[in-house]
């Protein structure tokens, strides 16, 4: 059974906030309560970066937070999946045009989901986890081994 | 060749640190120097999470700026939307009906239930009670459920607008929302029994953090912070809005320390709780709620306006001048949090290293702000780099 | 109101109300540390405390203009100590020996504006603007920035 397929039974999530207005944060924070129950798909937050998966970010990406981002993302073990949640994570948001902002989360590290709103449902949220999920036991992504 | 002699070069654990450093969420940075388990000194470094959003909205027109503006803080967007719209409204001479007032004070109350309980929340998890972390956030969903009703969205509600609100609210909602207002207060009071009666919460929080009446107006400490420590500063008896009208009392204890703050935040849950009541009891009829958004004016006169709210943090100010033109001068936001974490940098001196992110979460920082220490061990000059959860277990 | 404005009477230069209903007392800039001393005497440790510090650029006079916010306890008066710099050397006292609390708005004035208090040994670049615009030594509040 190939890594991806393996890890996509229980796959640990790990948040990092690059500057966010903390409106993301607290839907992330809630999607793993009881009402939303993600502990059904095995997603679970992790205790630390090098045991996670999958990286969640939210947060228009500020300078001084993308070079953590980066590290961040290179000490995460293979494979490894990043979900951008959020207005702000994808292309900066209302933020996008000012002096302080990278504006997207991909533009510092690969991207494999999109979930936007702002900020999305928590159900919004797992499905996008379920998703990527799902396309991990059809196969076929890459997780950062390139 | 025999050695007679082996020099030892003591290893430090070092990780790079300073404004660049791998970490895990971290608008502020708290650089704890410790000697063995005593905190002595603390260093607070910002700059994470600036967005630039002053600059952000002297290049766009006043109407735009409530959007930029929300967008500050998710967990009280609606009082930053309130404040700004209010100095614009000052600024352009304009009063909004009684109607419109009352709603904005019910959405400003629902967001100050719901911001006290994911602090209280947060701080069960940090002393390690993940149960009552989970038990607190099921019920804080209710809230979020009132809020959608009355806004339209969860959380960002974008429910302001110069001369009134973006939404009205039909008797069937009211009914709704008062429904879960009912089903809400035996539970916080449960709660409440809970932080006053457990040993381990008691013993975790009692005595920590004790910031004394005199270093709070120093510092510029405000809301629930300076609450709990027997100063009585309120943003709300100014009387903007509805807040002459809807009776409500001012919670302040004096005992100081960590559990007093945690419980000035329970108290005034159930005041809010009431006043939300109180406002879908005597909504006012006297003019529409949402204003005709084609009429608004498109003109701004010159002049200045300082307006202030309480937020669920403390005060927040917002000063807005305009030159005439269809963009503001400028715009100068000050958060609650900037007082409160940037200046509290004293009141870790003396506690244990295992202290500090209750400490921390007692001032209410914007959520998962703080996640990480640096402790710094001057006897044994190790730098070691945390999470908050582990140093609050006391794990080294 | 009327009590603090008698008290700031020989500094102050002029005096009118900011929306609504702030009392704004215009000072010299070498007088500013004077003035809050004074107020602090009067009020004492726990009677008043500064909410916020705020500057703002005017290019056109040449000026940068800077605003102390105090708010009184318990009644919850607000002033205005507003105070002209020059924009080519824009210097006033430090308050943090009387104020600590100050720290924060310093902090972020000086980095945000370029205004220089005196005595305040934390000030610094970078406490909140990123790397690629303090090296090139912009103030980003500043009309003319650029950013």
């Amino acid at each position: 059974m190939s890594r991806a397929k393996v890890i996509s039974y229980s796959p640990w999530v790990a948040h990092f906030n690059t500057g966010a207005c903390n409106g993301c944060d607290i839907e992330v924070l809630a999607a793993l309560t009881p009402l939303y129950d993600p502990e059904r798909f095995g997603v679970k937050l992790s205790p630390s970066i090098r045991h996670a998966d999958i990286l969640i970010v939210t947060g228009a990406v500020t300078k001084k937070a993308a070079e953590r981002l980066k590290r961040l993302y290179e000490q995460m073990p293979r494979p490894k999946y990043v979900i951008a949640v959020g207005a702000c994570a994808i292309d900066g948001g209302v933020f996008s045009k000012s002096y302080s902002v990278v504006a997207g989360a991909d533009r510092v590290v690969p991207v494999d989901v999109y979930v936007p709103g702002c900020p999305p449902r928590p159900e919004a949220i797992l499905d996008g986890i379920v998703q990527l999920v799902q396309r991990l036991r059809r196969g076929g992504v890459s997780g950062g081994s390139k | 060749m025999a050695v007679d002699k082996v020099v030892e070069i003591p290893v430090s654990l070092e990780v790079p640190i300073g404004p660049q450093h791998p970490a895990l969420h971290e608008p502020v940075m708290l650089k704890v120097y410790a000697e063995g388990e005593e905190v002595v000194k603390v260093e607070v470094n910002t700059g994470y999470n600036h967005r630039g959003v002053e600059k952000l909205t002297e290049k766009n027109s006043f109407y735009r700026n409530i959007f930029i503006v929300s967008r500050v803080c998710g967990i009280c967007n609606i009082v930053h939307s309130d404040v700004y719209v209010r100095a614009v409204e000052q600024v352009m001479n304009i009063e909004p009906p009684r109607r419109a007032k009352y709603l904005r004070v019910l959405a400003m109350e629902l967001e100050r239930i719901h911001s006290h309980m994911i602090i209280n929340a947060i701080m069960a998890e940090v002393l390690g009670y993940d149960t009552l972390f989970m038990y607190i956030m099921r019920d804080r969903e209710k809230v979020m459920k009132a809020k959608e009703i009355l806004t339209g969205n969860r959380v960002l509600g974008d429910y302001l607008m110069v001369g009134g609100v973006r939404r009205d609210l039909s008797e069937v909602d009211r009914e709704r929302i008062k429904d879960v207002l009912v089903k809400l207060e035996p539970e916080v009071r449960k709660y409440v029994r809970v932080f006053e009666e457990d040993e381990t919460i008691g013993k975790r929080l009692r005595g920590v953090g004790v910031v004394k009446p005199r270093d709070v107006t120093l510092h510029g400490l405000v809301g629930p912070t300076a609450r709990g420590s027997g100063i009585n500063i309120d943003a709300r008896r100014e009387g903007y809005d509805a807040y002459n009208e809807v009776p409500f009392n001012i919670i302040v204890r004096g005992d100081m320390d960590s559990w007093s703050r945690m419980m000035v935040r329970w108290h005034e849950t159930i005041e809010s709780i009431n006043m939300c009541k109180y406002v879908l009891e005597n909504l006012p009829s006297d003019g529409p709620a949402v204003p005709d958004e084609t009429k608004l004016s498109r003109k701004f006169p010159v002049g200045e306006a300082f307006a202030r709210v309480e937020a669920p943090r403390g005060e927040l100010t917002y000063y807005v001048m305009s030159d005439g033109r269809q963009n503001p001068f400028r715009v100068k936001i000050r958060t609650p949090s900037f007082n409160n974490i940037i200046n509290s940098g004293f009141s870790y001196i003396g506690y244990t290293i295992a202290d500090v992110p209750v400490i921390l979460t007692s001032y209410d920082p914007c959520i998962s702000c703080m996640e990480r220490a640096i402790v710094t061990d001057l006897r044994r000059g190790e730098r070691k780099y945390i999470r908050f959860k582990d140093l609050s277990m006391g794990l080294k | 109101m009327e009590a603090l404005s008698e008290l700031l009477k020989e500094y102050a230069l002029t005096t009118y109300s900011m929306k609504p209903n702030r009392l704004v007392i215009e000072i010299p800039r070498e007088r500013v540390k004077d003035a809050l001393k004074a107020i602090k005497e009067k009020y004492g440790d726990t009677g008043i405390y500064v909410s916020t510090i705020v500057g703002t650029d005017f290019p056109d006079k040449k000026q940068v203009r800077l605003d102390y916010y105090l708010v009184t306890h318990p009644d919850d008066n607000v002033y205005v100590l507003r105070t002209w710099l020059p924009r080519e050397d824009p210097r006033v006292d430090s308050i943090l020996d009387l104020f600590p609390g100050a720290l924060s708005g310093e902090c972020e004035t000086h980095d945000l504006l370029g205004v220089v208090f005196e005595g305040n040994p934390f000030i610094k670049r970078g406490f909140f603007v990123p790397t690629d615009i303090t090296s090139k030594g912009v103030f980003p509040l500043r009309k003319d920035s650029g950013v």
